[in-house]
């Protein structure tokens, strides 16, 4: 997984039906400029601390389980963060 | 997924079995994290039905292979979602959330009287 901070949202109607109803939020990197967009079931806000899976695993985020090759998505929020150490 | 405004339409006649019937765009990503190398244009295949101009959402990857259908088709890139609206806080202002507390919900000391 990757780390973003969630820095706005994507409002779109016309999506591929396996996503109807799916938040998509963009999450850029703390240091880079590199921005992700993401499809997120947390509720998360502009300015949350997220990790987000990419790749295949993504979908078992928005759909666990072995029925969900059919989704469109390879980012997704999996947890907010609350805090770290380091 | 990226993000990235339809350019253009592909057409061809001569193409790999899987990929008959399937809508080709020419897309120019403008949001991308971890692009392969330098790339101008992306050529996805699109289910959704975006027209050129339009902003769209870019699935990359196996699910995006995998979603398009059983058969194995030679693609990695698919339209998943067409942008009707974008907010993206600018490079400077990509802050926390400030904590706030509802007043009526911090523990407030209560004296008997």
């Amino acid at each position: 997984m990757i780390r973003g901070r969630v820095v706005g949202e994507v409002w779109a109607t016309r999506k591929a039906p396996s996503l109807a109803g799916r938040r998509l939020l963009p999450a850029a990197d703390a240091g880079e400029d590199r921005v992700v967009v993401a499809g997120d079931t947390h509720d998360a806000c502009e300015g949350d601390d997220a990790t987000v899976a990419v790749g295949s695993g993504a979908r078992n985020v928005l759909v666990p389980g072995p029925d969900n090759r059919a989704l469109l998505c390879d980012a997704a929020i999996s947890l907010l963060v609350d805090g770290e150490s380091r | 997924m990226i993000l990235g405004r339809v350019v253009g339409e592909l057409w061809a006649t001569r193409k790999h079995a899987a990929l008959e019937g399937r809508k080709l765009l020419i897309i120019a990503p403008y949001l991308w994290y971890a692009p392969a190398h330098e790339i101008g244009h992306l050529v996805p295949v699109d289910p959704v039905g975006a027209g050129v101009g339009e902003d769209v959402v870019v699935c990359l990857g196996d699910p995006a292979r995998r979603a398009l259908g059983s058969t194995p088709v030679p693609v990695e890139a698919a339209v998943c979602a067409i942008v009707d609206r974008l907010e993206l806080a600018p490079p400077g202002e990509r802050g926390a959330r400030p904590l706030t507390f509802d007043t009526g919900s911090a523990p407030a000391h209560e004296e008997t009287s």
